[in-house]
Order: structure tokens, then C-alpha cells, then sequence
């Protein structure tokens, strides 16, 4: 998230328009099949805007997803 | 700063906390603790990941969403739209500072697996991990205990960097540099070019790292490696200029068609700039060459079709000048070769990229270089014989494509004549050619042939896309169509026909394209000929010809005859042309050519010919049939003069039959009155005078048998069965006509055959030829004026019989009178008696003895003529004459034979005089 402004105002401005980014990023992440959730797209957004590189973030998902599913695999085998 | 920086990684590291508790669930069957622990364990990992020194991929927005774009033009054309949208409203939205980056996140994460799907790929390194684990755990079970911690850290990392290698890594050789020419993109100068790329150029190798080396042995290329002067790069960047067409600060163009190369580089170098100046030079020509005016249709669309095939190679050469660009943006000014044999572009590639452009640019080269002597149907077949007898499938593929937009131009010429009869070709490139009326061939009264003069096909012009034979059936529709618009006057008819079948023709589909051309024949063949039998009654018109003309209507003929004798034994000069038609008139009124129709009949005109000086009225008399327009392309002029010709000789044997049958009634009712006589030598004069008769009669008759029914009714119904065949053409028709009357020509005496019979058979010197031309004509126009002389004779002696009678008759009278003296009437002769009448009856008896003699003697001759002709019709003509060998056939020595006659020949010329003198001795002893 873009650091805090000066006025309350400013604020919820900035909030609905962070909003809207948000809003807009989905939907273009649904075109491009990413399958990023809200939350998800989110947390990248507020990474990258801090400075990660998106490339690197890119695999990190990646990899997260992954780890995840065999973690499920995991679940599932010793089921 | 570092305040702001240290905020900043809390910031991260909170985020990677929520990201990892976002994305792995949580895990019921672990406790706690192992939950923290695996925890931590992606947090270390991640973090180390995140701070891995990278590149800054990229540092443009535009560039990430273009790379968005394309993607999306690629898969999901749809949704390209919808992007744009959405990616100007997020431009404008006052928030975030990293757009690109997210947008370049969103990029490298598009299209990947749904987590919440099993992904084969995490499946198969699953269960890898599960052997190994189990393997880790057999181990163990030998005592060597490992931390198992490590071992569950190493496959995660092992399998990362296999991950990362494969896509990231690829990925950034391929695409960072399209990222970096964003950068220079403008710059050409090969100064901030190489400051740009020092720059970047060693960031670049601090954080790539260190890559497996595919390219070995460029590697070792580079390591032997001189320098050269222009550098490669240099080159490399001046080159899409120079494809273009465009010189260079490297390689300028020179004079006509030529480029300069550098002197200062090797020749590897030189050869293979030698090679990509080939399509440089060969585009300059075609440029040139499309620039060129062309004369005619054909040239003008060869022309654009040849631009057509330039843009698409300006197209390649840009899509090459992409790669250059790119290539050179990555390459390190300080590696060896200037990192060059790293960049995926070099010169030699570029040699193989163009390769089948210079192709392509040859063949076009050659083709605009001979279609310039060419025009027309010639510069198809210029093209087609590349494409279907070139061995090599490129070419061949090549000149078919071009082809089609070629022969656009002829396809609408053919068309429109096919379809509508005209032909709009105003370069004359078609097959089919117009000729000027004054071009045409004329007849004889000036008339121009509109059938077979109007239009010509032009040998050299047809393309070899079609056939000799399809031509002809084409130019015969459109000749057709013409004819029936312009001279059938039958111009809605081909309006409506051009509506209704118009079709489009293309190259290409030659089976369609015949079967339509097949349709357009027969369609039209039916229509030219259904016009001429109905409407402009070409059957009926023939039929009248042969019954007026040829004298098919005896009747008719007959009553004209009658009522003209008296009129034409006059001299030519007194006969008037109005009492001619009024005796048509009459025999036409009196015979049953009245029930004949008015069309016909209207064109039906008595004339005389041009007389000459003691011509009678009998030599000069014709009948007409007036012919006109569009029937006069099948009864040409030529056709009618042949018609007249018959016509003028049947009408004179009838005119002779006329006169002998009138005479020979006239002569055997005589014989029981006025010609009866006690006097021997007149009594034997008329029996003679009557056999000559009677054999002249039986010559006429046999002579007009033969051409009435052997010739002309045979021939008629070989005429009829060729028109009425079922796809008679127009130019059937009018073979048929002509070999028709040919025969009859021919076959009625008439023809010049002889010519070559004679030739053939004596081998005689062309003047006897030139003599023995109408040889059959003149020999039986002797005959028949020796038949009418023989005729006037039999008048005199008849007139001199009968005065001679009435003397009798009066002296019998006086005789009775004076003394009744019966006996003396028996013994005494007239030959002793005086008088007027006695006096002539020597000179009449010695004259038809003479020319019964000569009569005998031509037709022996002329038997001898026929008896070795080739037809077998003449043949059997001399049989029907000579049916109980009355007459011996005399073989006429040809002319010019060599004077070696030896004694066969005086003996056959002997034997021959002897014939004749025993045939004579017959004949009277006969008499």
C-alpha cells in the first residue's frame, strides 16, 4: 500500500482509488489466466510497491503454489 | 534512506508472511511447532530468492503492457480490447508507482496452472521427492542419521533452481535485450550505443549468473578473433538499409545497380556481404523496374503483382531490422567480436534469413527482365513455364502464386468475350485480334466475310495456360456472340445470356473453368444456329438454291424454258430484262414453285450476263438467288459464283436437251407425213440423222442423270446429314457447304481436279496442265455446240424435206391434172429432178455426216478421258454412256509427253485412228 498521506481525505481518496488499482489488476490478471485471488493480488501489490522485483516475486508464487499443492499431495497420501 | 529502506523489508517481510499463510494452507496434521517451522523455512527461502541480486527487467510501463498486448493479440484476440481498456483507466489512477512492475508480474504469472488443480508437473517432483525421502529414510535406517531438516530443504532448492533456470533464465536471454532497445532505441550512433551498453553491459555481468555456455564453439570462434574494420555490429546495423535498397555509411550504393564494399574487411566477410548485396541489388532493379510504364494490361498487373511480392519482402527485411536491433542492444562492446556470436544476429544468419527472398527476388528479376520484349498471352506463358516446367518446387510455387494476380486482366478479357462477344483489349494482348474493316480480305463486289475476317487468332498469343483447342472453342463463342449481336441483330438475346451465365474466371480451377467454357459453346453454337434456321432460314435458302439453281425443280425449269425459247434465240442485245422476270413470273405462277414461300421467291431474279458480240440471248441468260447479310457468311461470295457457274452449264446441256427433244418429236411425227419419200438416199439420210439423233439424246440424257442425281442429290443429302447433326457449329455449316459444293463442282465436270490427275498420271510440263485445266468443260461445250449444230442441220434438212414434199404434192397435183402417169413416180428420183430444194440436200446430207462424225469422235474421246479418271463416279458416268460398248474410248496421248515415242506408241496411235475409223464404220453401219 502507498504510504499514508497527509489528510483523512486524502486518505479514503487514496484508498478508493488503491481500490479501483486493485479492482482494475484483477481483472486483467483474469484475462491473463494468472489465478490470483484478491487477497493474493494484494499482498503482490503492496510487495511490489516496496521495491521486490516483480520477476523474482513471480517465481516466489510460483513456487509457493507448489509447495502447496504438494503439501495436498502430501495430505492426501497419508490419508 | 536506510531508515526508509529498513521500514521498507519489515514491509516485505510482513507481506511474505501474509503471502505464505495465503497460499500454503494451513496443515491440520501438523502441530505448531512444525507448522512455525515450515514456515520459516519458505521465509527463508523466500527472502533469499527476493534478495538475489537481478536486473531491473525492465524499466518502462509501455513496454510490459505491450508485452501484455501481444500476448493477448496472440491467444485471446477478443480480450485485447478489453485490455487496453482496462490498461488506460489503471494509467490514469493517481496510485501505485510501480505499474510496469505489477503489470510485468501479472505478464510472467499469465497463464499459469490453477493452483487449485492438481499440477502434474508439482505431482511428479512430489513423488520424486517421496523416493528420495523414502531412500533418505532406508539410510537413516543404517544409522547414518542426517539432519533431516537439510534433506527437506535441498530438494525444494534443487527443484527452484531447475525452475528458475528453465524459464527465467531463457527468458532473460531472449528477452532482455528487446527490453534494452527500449532504451537505445532511437540512438544509432555507435558512440551512445556502446556508452549505453557499457553501461549495461556490466550491470549485466554482475547479475546474470553465471550460465551454462551453449554457445561453445561461437565461444571459440571469439577467441580467435580479429578485428575488422567496419566492425560486425556496424554491419549488421547498416544492413536493413541496404536490403532496402538504401545506401549507407558502410555499404553505399554505386552507379547502376551496383554496391561498394569495404576494402578493409576479410573475405569471409566480403563473400558474405557478397551474398546479401544479391537481394539488395536484385530489389533496386525490381523498384526500378516496377517504376517502368507498362504498355498493356498484362504488364501493368505483372507489375503490381511484383510490388505486391516486395512488400512482403520489406516486411521480412523489417522483421530482420527487429532482430538487429535487439541483437545489437545486448551485445557487450567488450567481449571478444564484440560479444557479436552471443546475440543470437550475425551476418551470416541474416545470409540464411534472406535465402529464400533472394530466391524469390531472382525469379522476379528474370521475369520482369524478358517480359520486357513480351506482351499479352506471351507474358503468361513466360511465367506459366516457370511454374510447370521448373524442376525446382520453390520456383514453382513461386511463379503459380504470381500467376494468379498476373493473369487477373487476361481473365477479364476472356470473360467478356466469352460471356458478352466483345472484346475490350486495347493493348491487343488477347489471343483473339479485331481486324480493321480495311485489313479484311474483300470479295470480288467489295463485301467483307464479317464470319471469318472480323476476327483473327493470334497463335502467338495464346497463353499456355490453355490449350490450342480451348482457344479455338473460345474464340469461336465470342466470334459467335458477336455475329449474333452484330449481324443477327440478335442483341437481347446475348444481354440476357451475359447476365445469366456471367461468371467469374480465375486461374487456377482449369476443370471448372472448361466445363464452363464447354457450356458457353454449346449455349451459343445452339442460339448462332437456332438464329440461322429460323430466323434467317439458312435450311430453306439452301433447298432453293438447289431447286432453282441447280435445276432441282423440273417443273419450274421446264415452263421457264418453254416460255423463254422463243425469246433468248434472239441476239443477246434484244433481250430486255422485263420480259425475262415476266417469264419468271409466269413459270413461277404456272409450276409449283408457286407454293414455294415469298422469301423465297423474292430473291429469286432472271438477268443476262455481260453480253459479248454475237452472243445469243441462250449464252447470256441467269438465273439469280440473291443472298444477304448474315445467311452470305455460309453462301459466300465465292459460294455464289460456284452456284452460277453449275448453273449457267446445266442450263445449256438443258437448253441442248430442249432443243434435241423438240426436234426429235418434231422429227418422228414428220416421219409419218411430211418427211415420208419414195427416195432412197433421202430416206437413208433421216434414218442416219435420227440413230445420231437418238444417240445425242442418250448422251444429254445420261449426262444430266449423272449430274442431277449422282451428283448434286447425293451430295445434298451428305449435305443434310452434316446439319443436321446435333452439335453443328456455325463453321460446320459452312465446311459442309463447302465441301458440297465442291463435289459438285467437281464431280460435275466442272472442277479444275484435272490439274492434278494429269500431273500425277503424265507427269506433263505445267502449260499443258494450265491448258488441260478445264479440259472436261471445253470438251463437252465442243460437244454440245456440235449438238446444236447437228440440231440446226436437222432443221434445214427437215425444212428442205418438207419443201420438197409440197413440190411433190404440187407436181402430183399438176401430174394428176395433166397425165395420169403412176409409174413414173416410183422410178423417178429426185436426184434427177431440178430445183432449189434438190440443189441443197448434198450439202445437207454431206454436213450432218460431218458433224455426226465429229460428235462420235469427241465423245469417244471423252469416254477415253473419263475411263481413266480417279473418281469412280466419272468412271461410272462413262460406263452409263457407253452401257453396250457402242462407242470404243479413245486414250488421248498427253500433250507434253518426251518426243521418244518409239514404235508402241505410233502402233497405239495407229490403233487409236483405227478405233475411231472402225467406231465410225459401226456407227453408220449402225445407222
Amino acid at each position: 500500500m502507498p504510504p499514508a498521506a497527509g489528510t483523512p481525505q486524502d486518505a479514503t481518496e487514496k484508498q478508493q482509488a488503491a481500490q479501483q488499482a486493485v479492482d482494475i489488476l484483477h481483472e486483467i490478471s483474469t484475462i491473463l489466466n494468472c489465478h490470483l485471488d484478491r487477497r493474493t493480488l494484494s499482498i503482490c501489490i503492496s510487495m511490489i510497491e516496496n521495491g521486490v522485483n516483480p520477476e523474482a516475486l513471480a517465481n516466489v508464487v510460483q513456487f509457493l503454489r507448489k509447495e502447496a499443492q504438494k503439501a495436498d499431495f502430501a495430505q492426501e497420501a497419508s490419508r | 534512506m536506510s531508515g526508509s529502506n529498513q521500514d521498507r523489508t519489515k514491509r516485505v517481510d510482513l507481506s511474505i508472511n501474509r503471502l505464505i499463510s495465503q497460499l500454503l494452507p494451513d496443515n491440520p496434521h501438523l502441530s505448531d511447532e512444525d507448522a512455525q517451522q515450515r514456515h520459516d523455512l519458505f521465509f527463508d527461502e523466500i527472502k533469499q530468492q527476493l534478495n538475489q541480486p537481478r536486473p531491473p527487467p525492465l524499466a518502462d510501463q509501455n513496454h510490459a503492457s505491450e508485452l501484455i498486448r501481444r500476448r493477448l493479440v496472440q491467444t485471446n484476440p477478443s480480450q485485447a480490447l478489453r485490455y487496453s481498456n482496462l490498461y488506460s483507466r489503471l494509467l490514469a489512477l493517481p496510485v501505485l508507482n510501480q505499474k510496469w512492475a505489477m503489470l510485468y508480474l501479472l505478464y510472467q504469472l499469465a497463464d499459469s496452472p490453477d493452483p487449485n488443480e492438481p499440477d502434474p508437473v508439482a505431482f511428479a517432483e512430489f513423488q520424486q521427492e517421496q523416493a528420495k525421502r523414502r531412500k533418505q529414510e532406508e539410510r537413516e535406517e543404517y544409522g547414518s542419521s542426517g539432519p533431516s531438516n537439510q534433506e527437506s530443504v535441498e530438494p525444494p532448492r534443487r527443484d527452484q533452481t531447475f525452475d528458475d533456470y528453465n524459464p527465467t533464465e531463457l527468458r532473460d536471454v531472449l528477452k532482455n535485450p528487446k527490453d534494452m532497445k527500449s532504451l537505445d532505441g532511437e540512438s544509432q550512433r555507435p558512440s551512445t550505443a556502446s556508452d549505453h551498453k557499457r553501461n549495461k553491459g556490466s550491470k549485466d555481468n554482475v547479475s546474470i549468473p553465471p550460465k551454462r555456455d551453449v554457445a561453445i564453439k561461437s565461444k571459440l570462434l571469439a577467441d580467435n578473433y580479429c578485428d575488422i574494420e567496419p566492425s560486425e555490429p556496424a554491419l549488421l546495423r547498416d544492413l536493413p538499409y541496404t536490403l532496402q535498397g538504401l545506401s549507407s555509411t558502410t555499404l553505399p550504393f554505386g552507379k547502376e545497380y551496383s554496391l561498394k564494399l569495404p576494402s578493409t574487411l576479410p573475405p569471409p566477410l566480403i563473400g558474405l556481404l557478397h551474398s546479401l548485396a544479391e537481394p539488395s541489388l536484385l530489389y533496386r532493379t525490381l523498384e526500378d523496374f516496377i517504376k517502368t510504364p507498362a504498355e498493356g494490361l498484362l504488364g501493368q498487373s505483372l507489375r503490381a503483382a511484383i510490388s505486391n511480392e516486395l512488400r512482403s519482402y520489406l516486411t521480412l527485411v523489417a522483421t530482420l531490422e527487429g532482430q538487429i536491433r535487439r541483437a545489437l542492444s545486448t551485445i557487450d562492446e567488450n567481449a571478444p567480436r564484440s560479444g557479436i556470436g552471443k546475440a543470437g544476429v550475425t551476418l551470416k544468419r541474416c545470409v540464411v534469413w534472406t535465402r529464400e527472398a533472394t530466391m524469390g527476388l531472382r525469379l522476379m528479376s528474370l521475369i520482369a527482365e524478358e517480359s520486357k520484349s513480351k506482351k499479352g498471352g506471351q507474358l503468361i506463358s513466360l511465367i506459366h513455364s516457370f511454374s510447370s516446367s521448373h524442376g525446382d518446387p520453390i520456383v514453382g510455387a513461386f511463379a503459380e502464386r504470381l500467376l494468379k494476380p498476373v493473369t487477373r486482366p487476361f481473365y477479364d478479357i476472356l470473360r467478356y468475350w466469352i460471356y458478352d462477344g466483345e472484346l475490350s483489349d486495347p493493348y491487343l494482348e488477347f489471343f483473339v485480334q479485331e481486324q480493321s474493316v480495311d485489313a479484311m480480305p474483300k470479295g470480288k463486289s467489295g463485301s467483307v466475310n464479317v464470319w471469318e475476317d472480323k476476327y483473327v487468332l493470334a497463335a502467338d498469343m495464346i497463353p499456355s495456360i490453355v490449350t490450342m483447342e480451348f482457344s479455338e472453342k473460345v474464340f469461336l463463342i465470342g466470334k459467335s456472340l458477336n455475329f449474333i449481336r452484330h449481324s443477327c441483330g440478335d442483341a437481347q438475346w446475348v444481354e440476357s445470356y451475359s447476365k445469366e451465365s456471367s461468371k467469374e474466371l480465375r486461374y487456377g480451377d482449369t476443370a471448372t473453368l472448361e466445363t464452363w467454357i464447354d457450356e458457353a459453346y454449346k449455349t451459343t453454337m445452339r442460339r448462332l444456329l437456332h438464329l440461322m434456321t429460323n430466323k434467317f432460314h439458312l435450311f430453306e435458302h439452301l433447298q432453293a438454291l438447289k431447286s432453282y439453281i441447280l435445276l432441282g425443280q423440273g417443273d419450274f425449269i421446264a415452263l421457264l424454258m418453254e416460255s423463254l425459247a422463243a425469246n433468248l434465240d434472239r441476239p443477246a442485245g434484244a433481250q430486255y430484262r422485263h420480259t425475262l422476270t415476266a417469264q419468271l413470273e409466269h413459270a413461277i405462277r404456272g409450276s409449283n414453285a408457286q407454293y414455294d414461300s415469298p422469301e423465297v421467291l423474292r430473291r429469286l431474279d432472271a438477268r443476262m450476263l455481260q453480253l459479248s458480240h454475237g452472243d445469243i440471248g441462250w449464252d447470256c441468260f441467269t438465273l439469280e438467288y440473291k443472298i444477304d447479310a448474315p445467311v452470305d457468311v455460309v453462301v459466300s461470295d465465292w459460294g455464289n459464283r460456284q452456284y452460277l457457274k453449275v448453273f449457267n452449264f446445266l442450263w445449256r446441256v438443258k437448253r441442248v436437251e430442249f432443243a434435241l427433244s423438240s426436234t426429235w418429236r418434231k422429227v418422228t411425227t414428220g416421219s409419218r407425213g411430211v418427211l415420208q419419200t419414195a427416195r432412197a438416199a433421202v430416206r437413208q439420210t433421216w434414218k442416219t440423222t435420227r440413230g445420231f439423233l437418238a444417240e445425242m439424246v442418250h448422251f444429254v440424257g445420261q449426262l444430266q442423270y449423272y449430274i442431277l442425281f449422282e451428283v448434286i442429290e447425293s451430295s445434298w443429302t451428305e449435305l443434310q446429314d452434316k446439319l443436321r447433326k446435333e452439335d453443328a457449329t456455325l463453321d460446320d455449316v459452312i465446311t459442309a457447304h463447302l465441301t458440297y459444293l465442291e463435289a459438285i463442282t467437281h464431280k460435275g465436270l466442272l472442277g479444275a481436279r484435272r490439274r492434278r490427275f494429269v500431273a500425277s498420271s503424265a507427269g506433263a510440263a505445267s502449260a499443258s496442265v494450265e491448258e488441260d485445266d478445264n479440259s472436261y468443260m471445253i470438251q463437252l461445250g465442243e460437244l454440245l455446240r456440235t449438238m446444236l449444230a447437228y440440231r440446226d442441220c436437222v432443221d434445214g434438212l427437215y425444212s428442205w424435206s418438207v419443201s420438197d414434199f409440197m413440190q411433190r404434192q404440187e407436181a402430183d397435183l399438176r401430174h394428176n391434172v395433166s397425165h395420169d402417169d403412176d409409174d413414173d413416180d416410183e422410178d423417178g428420183n429426185g436426184a434427177s429432178r431440178p430445183g432449189g430444194p434438190q440443189s441443197e440436200f448434198p450439202a445437207l446430207q454431206e454436213r450432218l455426216r460431218h458433224l455426226g462424225d465429229r460428235f462420235r469422235t469427241k465423245l469417244q474421246i471423252l469416254l477415253g478421258d473419263l475411263a481413266y479418271q480417279a473418281d469412280v463416279d466419272l468412271r461410272f458416268l462413262g460406263v452409263a454412256m457407253n452401257f453396250n460398248d457402242v462407242y470404243q474410248p479413245v486414250r488421248r496421248k498427253p500433250k507434253g509427253t518426251p518426243a521418244a515415242p518409239s514404235k508402241t506408241a505410233a502402233a497405239a496411235d495407229g490403233a487409236a485412228v483405227g478405233a475411231a475409223a472402225l467406231g465410225t464404220g459401226k456407227g453408220a453401219s449402225k445407222g
